[in-house]
């Protein structure tokens, strides 16, 4: 019926054969391209194609309903039935609105029916033929690239000039500057293979996995304390950190990673009625993954643990699958495919997770885990804490005798019945006692000094800190593991969908089921239990982790080599690197993230491969200096990368950096937290009752590499976060590169910034020699990896003559030059 | 950063003279952000707030020792509660205790107009209960200070959502751009459970985030110039530096990014000259220094965090979080124990700042346009939780929670909801918090719905499934 009525609006001139190509798109071209060409693309809406208008943008999903335009979400729009009207302040004529009615009413259906389209994230991923190009290439990214370039008119920039592009790939794959040596090494090495044997060689340095771990570590949310009240330490969390970086240096396949993390307590396969022997030491740490959220201990309820379950399976879908799955936890997902059964069939999976009880933040697994050296250090560390502890216990034993005699006497006086002795917890009472209305002394003057106070205070202090330290050299992890299951515990529990994500409203039950929108998953998966079902409650994560790590998963290699383009380029090919969704940004060239991600499987996932092959692309190796005044009117955010993108450091990489060219930078790897020192004024704040203090590292170790400074979610290090490292209380894909006045505060005026510099002007004082001239060059290469032009050197030998005192003169120098702008701008 | 942006940001920080402590401390100066996340943007609705002062009472403040008058529990005084309508199986605490009831050991008195019932702890906030609106019977989401301080600050119990300051602040944007649009002053004393959470910005963007102030010495952290170093030594250090920024962006075509930083040096530059000038309370005449009890060691604490929050909000700031009370142990409003000494305690220490605060805001024409709340993170239970026995206290009761509000369009003197006679938990509906927190939202001019925030696929608000104005108290 409304067909009918709505052909006779229609004028009869319209009504016979409209096509795309030549009747609406130059409708829409002339009407529409300013904002929804193919490169603009705003709210990801674009008339660049036939497909791409079926497909519709972000806000409304799919726009057209062939057959039925008055349905159609583009002619709504157009008529202005959904705010805002199209064109933004315009209206097109109702002539060109029908012509455009017409092409609807005529598509054929199946073109525009979801059966038939599936998004594209959820197909997977094929390898395209490699386009032929003009243009040097080194490598097939660079064909890919340069064919979206070509299409826009574009070209890329030149190669960088060597010395750019060392401290380029030293600060992207190990996050340090070259020395100066190390530059000039590679700008003379007169191989044709060079650049090459450079990126080989970072690979393999073991700096490499701190600067990648890192990364890991912020999509992990990973923290060394539990956050919430107290904020608890996690003592071993540690263990995951140095997991992660061994797993990046040692080129762990990806699809392992991914298993050990979802399931590295089910690798064993268990054949008889014998339970499975205990995970392998590494893949039980490598399970902290599942736990690392802020934990939310209160109330101990049953709600509460479904929270903890919700929140493993959220991130699980955000930083494997690329999705967003945990808004389908209320509702079916407004923009993807997610059914709200789909969240909880995911969560299914995760239903038979235990962790042991104790500890106000859970307790921990068993964990041998040790790098090569490690069990020697650990062992002899965690002996003489213990002997420290037995030591000072029995000097405060001492201390205590008089005070509990002291304390026994005024109580006799007090209470003429009483008989016996205190012991030291009264002692304990009467130090913290408010108003001496402990141990029974209502308002009585002090029996203890202030002396005596403060010294058990200080006694208390440090065995509570021994304790401590010695808990976090245990051999444990903050792992997990399953419910024990029948005959002693029971089976997995059922899985209810909660309405609108309300715990207190189950719904139907579901099964462990993967996403339904991927082809083949509607039904249930099928468990991968053991061969006599003797298990229930063990094999479903690994079900879960096997889906994820394979290269028929659709979604999981894309997003993988995504995040590692992202992590060198600065963007993504898919922006939002952990929503893969239509809400996410789409891809900018969809061709080569596929063939990233078929690749990156047929290399048996190595991560390392893709970097090689990423880094020796003439795309990476493109100078960041190049104007091209079309590019910038084109492209002008250099999406399809016409010249390498100029990035800023992240907070831990210019920490890092300050201690390198200060030659003060602690290589230590792995061990445990560190605790640089904090600014002045913001410790005492941090000391709740002797808990939790920061146990500031004076020495070496408050100069290690800013992976191991302590994570607590209560305090960020200050430093890092003025340069947007965020407390890791949810997965972070992405980090700010913002600028603010704070930084700049922070980068002249900060303790460890200017202690750092008069060690620099101490180390070039040593190595250089008293020549001013030549400290001056020298400081120049440290910051900057390259010689001062002379004006420049005219204005360093300036600053420094002028400078009162005149010993200071080459401290100044450094402390500018590590403000400039070219100590943390990488191009 | 574009022409009209870069112009826009310098006449404003030479167009208003006097402080100069900047929002561009926190704000990302950065291309990505070409839209200017500070700007004022309209309300949604014509309200009289312009800004908010958001009292944070740390530890959960019993509700029946201050504003939430229970004559009733003397009748039960050591006794068992009574089986309670609505209610089923026993009633639950935090810890095990026997429940035996505590009477309140305070007196209460009617004061003003409206004759509302306070404790006479509360002396000096009593004689501006005409101000006042009450909400009683506030439910939260959790029965323990970690999640519950989240919920009352950010509208989830969970780590990572975005504070009320944060949302007002994204709502309306900030009015002077030589202050932060939104500041937060802890007890001096420490910090409160979950620390930086509850004054993050969550998911929305750094620029809303609370600044940290010191209430003594520089207001925030690296202001100081390195030792041995001169104003005149900075000056020939910063030259050199633009010389060189300067040239390091001309040779890399004039990028928008590398001109925002070298702006962003010159803005550090003039602010280390002003800013202490905002914290130096001694500007301030005698008689409003004694007004706020900074003549008095029990109330300086708190009169110095009042005292600011008036000069902040007089300066355009939008949002001014103040935190009374820190973490664990006798500074926190969490009596387990001795009820009677400790209460008196947090009350003295709150009192007359806050009452201060009220009158010097109203007396400068200022409590019109600014909303100020009161709260706590939970109520407390009206029986007994003392782990010794010997001085009796009370356990955390989520049902509990008391908030007041004053200024701007608070329809003061009225009171909304209650709790049953023994102040345990709301008689018919409770107030949720989310509720309240629409209500705050409605009276500086924002919508809950209307105020979202597009993350990790969802379309975020401070009341997530969305709050119902309390309109008892809203005029």
């Amino acid at each position: 019926m409304s067909r009918l009525l709505f052909i006779v609006f229609l004028p009869a001139l319209t009504l016979a054969g409209a096509t795309f190509e030549n009747d609406v798109q130059p409708i829409l071209r002339a009407k529409c391209a300013g904002c929804h060409d193919g490169a603009t693309r705003t709210s990801g809406f674009s008339i660049a194609s036939q497909d791409a208008v079926l497909a519709g943008g972000a806000r409304h999903g799919a726009a057209v309903i062939a057959g039925k335009p008055a349905e159609s979400v583009l002619i709504r729009i157009l008529r202005g039935e959904i705010k805002p009207q199209m064109p933004l302040g315009k209206a097109l004529s109702a002539a060109d609105i029908a012509t455009i009615s017409s092409w609807i009413l005529e598509l054929k259906p199946e073109l525009t029916t979801s059966k038939n389209r599936p998004y594209w994230a959820f197909v997977k991923p094929v390898k395209l033929p490699v386009p032929t190009v003009t243009g040097a290439t080194r490598n097939e990214i660079d064909s890919f690239v340069l064919k979206k370039l070509a299409e826009k008119g574009l070209s890329m920039a030149p190669e960088a000039d060597r010395l750019t592009l060392v401290r380029r790939v030293y600060f992207d794959l190990i996050g340090l500057p070259p020395t100066p040596r190390e530059a000039k090494a590679f700008v003379d090495d007169p191989s044709p293979a060079a650049y090459e044997d450079l990126v080989d060689r970072l690979l393999k340095d073991s700096r490499y996995g701190e600067r990648w771990g890192r990364h890991w570590l912020d999509l992990a949310r990973y923290a060394d304390t539990n956050g919430y009240e107290g904020d608890p330490e996690w003592p071993h969390a540690w263990r995951y950190r140095n997991y992660v970086i061994d797993a990046f240096n040692n080129d762990k396949p990806y699809d392992q990673f991914i298993k050990e993390q979802i399931a590295g307590d089910e690798f064993f396969q268990i054949v008889s009625a014998v339970p499975a022997p205990p995970p392998e030491p590494e893949q039980a740490v490598a399970l902290s993954f599942l736990r690392l959220a802020p934990f939310n201990r209160t109330p101990v309820s049953e709600e509460n643990r479904d929270s903890w379950l919700s929140e493993m399976t959220s991130t699980v879908g955000s930083v494997f699958l690329g999705m967003t799955i945990g808004c389908a936890k209320c509702h079916d997902h407004k923009y993807d495919s997610v059914p709200q059964r789909d969240f909880y069939r995911m969560k299914a999976f995760f239903s038979t997770v235990t962790v042991p009880s104790t500890g106000r933040a859970g307790g921990a697994e068993p964990a041998e885990f040790y790098r090569p050296g490690e069990k020697e250090w650990a062992d002899k560390q965690r002996e003489k804490e213990k002997q420290e502890l037995t030591s000072t216990q029995a000097d405060f034993d001492k201390f205590l005798e008089p005070l509990i005699a002291k304390l026994t006497e005024a109580k006799k006086r007090e209470d003429a019945k009483f008989e016996g002795k205190l012991a030291a917890k009264d002692v304990e009472k009467e130090v913290n006692a408010d108003n001496n209305n402990a141990a029974g002394f209502d308002k009585k003057p002090e029996i203890l000094t202030t002396a005596d106070r403060a010294e058990w205070r200080t006694y208390n202090e440090k065995i509570t800190r021994l304790k401590k330290a010695i808990e976090r050299l245990e051999p444990m992890c903050m792992g997990l593991r399953n419910s024990d299951g029948p005959p002693f515990a029971p089976s997995p529990p059922a899985t209810h969908i909660l309405i609108r994500g309300d715990y207190d409203h189950p719904g139907e039950v579901v099964e462990p089921g993967f996403l339904s929108a991927i082809e083949g998953n509607s039904n249930p998966a099928v468990l991968k239990l053991d061969r006599y079902k003797m298990f229930p409650t063990r094999g479903r994560r690994m079900t879960l982790a096997e889906w994820i790590a394979n290269p028929d998963n659709p979604l999981t290699a894309r997003v993988m080599v995504n995040r590692i383009w992202q992590f060198h380029f600065g963007r993504g090919i898919v922006e939002t690197s952990s929503d893969f969704g239509r809400n996410g940004s789409p891809p900018t060239n969809l061709e080569l993230l596929d063939w990233l991600a078929v690749k990156f499987t047929e290399e048996k996932w190595s991560v390392k491969k893709m970097h090689r092959l990423i880094l020796t692309s003439a795309t990476y190796r493109q100078a960041s200096l190049y104007d091209d005044s079309k590019g910038l009117q084109v492209d002008p955010e250099n999406k399809l990368l016409w010249r390498f993108p100029r990035q800023r450091l992240s907070g831990e990489a210019i920490r890092d950096a300050v201690l390198a060219v200060s030659g003060r930078l602690n290589l230590e790897s792995g061990r445990l937290p560190v605790y640089p020192p904090l600014p002045e004024g913001l410790d005492e704040g941090q000391k709740v009752q002797g808990v939790n203090t920061w146990e500031t590292s004076d020495g070496p170790d408050g100069r290690r590499r800013s992976i191991y400074v302590f994570q607590r979610r209560a305090l960020q290090l200050p430093f890092l976060e003025t340069f947007d490292a965020p407390v890791l209380n949810t997965s972070c894909d992405r980090r700010r590169q913002s600028i603010t006045a704070l930084q700049a505060l922070t980068m002249y005026d900060n303790d460890f910034v200017n202690g750092e510099v008069g060690y620099m002007a101490e180390r070039i004082r040593k190595e250089i020699g008293p020549d001013v001239r030549e400290q001056a060059r020298y400081a120049f290469e440290l910051a900057f990896n390259r010689t001062p032009k002379p004006k420049e050197l005219e204005g360093a030998l300036k600053l420094v003559a002028e400078t009162r005192p005149a010993a200071s003169g080459l401290i100044a120098l450094c402390r500018t030059l590590l403000n400039a702008s070219e100590f943390i701008y990488i191009d | 950063m574009s022409a009209s942006r870069r112009d826009f940001l310098w006449r404003s920080w030479n167009g208003i003279g006097g402080l100069a402590l900047s929002q561009l401390l926190k704000e990302d100066l950065s291309a990505a952000t070409l839209i200017d996340p500070m700007a004022v943007k309209p309300q949604h609705l014509p309200r009289k707030a312009k800004r908010c002062i958001f009292l944070f009472m740390a530890g959960g403040a019993s509700q029946m020792d201050t504003f939430d008058y229970k004559p009733k529990l003397k009748e039960f005084a050591g006794k068992r509660l009574p089986k309670l309508p609505g209610l089923s199986g026993e009633i639950e605490g935090f810890l095990n205790a026997p429940h035996r009831v505590i009477p309140s050991p305070f007196e209460f008195k009617q004061y003003g107009q409206s004759g509302k019932y306070i404790s006479t702890l509360f002396p000096e906030i009593g004689q501006m209960a005409d101000q006042l609106a009450f909400v009683h019977g506030i439910k939260v989401d959790n029965n323990n200070h970690g999640p519950a301080t989240m919920h009352v600050n950010t509208g989830s119990q969970l780590q990572g959502g975005a504070s009320v300051g944060s949302w007002i602040s994204y709502g309306l944007g900030s009015e002077n751009r030589n202050l932060p649009g939104y500041v937060v002053i802890q007890d001096p004393r420490g910090s409160p459970v979950n620390g930086s959470a509850v004054w993050s910005n969550g998911y929305l963007p750094a620029s809303y985030q609370g600044t940290l102030f010191r209430s003594t010495g520089s207001p925030i952290l690296d202001l100081a110039l390195p030792k041995d170093v001169t104003r005149d030594q900075q000056r020939r250090e910063f030259d050199y530096l633009a010389q060189l920024n300067h040239q390091h962006s001309a040779e890399r075509g004039g990028s928008a990014e590398l001109d925002a930083r070298i702006n962003a040096y010159e803005l550090a530059f003039r602010m280390q000259m002003e800013a202490p000038k905002l914290v130096d309370l001694g500007s301030e005449p005698e008689t409003v220094r004694k007004l706020y009890g900074l003549d008095n060691p029990v109330t300086e604490g708190f009169g110095r965090q009042c005292l600011l929050a008036r000069r902040l909000v007089e300066g355009g700031v939008r949002h001014v979080l103040l935190i009374h009370g820190v973490e664990i142990g006798k500074f926190s409003w969490d009596d387990h124990g001795n009820v009677k000494e400790r209460v008196p305690q947090h009350a003295a220490e709150v009192d007359r700042p806050v009452a201060a605060l009220l009158k010097d805001l109203k007396g400068r024409g200022l409590l019109e346009e600014t909303l100020v709340v009161w709260t706590s993170e939970m109520g407390r239970t009206p029986f007994i939780n003392d782990l010794t026995g010997e001085k009796p206290g009370r356990d955390h009761n989520q049902y509990g929670l008391t908030v007041w509000m004053a200024g701007g369009d608070v329809k003061a003197g009225t009171t909304a909801g209650a709790t049953d006679e023994f102040g345990l938990r709301a008689l018919e509906q409770p107030i949720p918090m989310r509720d309240v927190h629409a209500t705050v939202l409605n009276l500086m001019g924002l919508q809950d719905d209307r105020l979202t925030y597009l993350h990790a696929g969802r379309y975020r608000r401070l009341t997530d499934i969305g709050g119902q104005v309390v309109k008892t108290i809203v005029s």
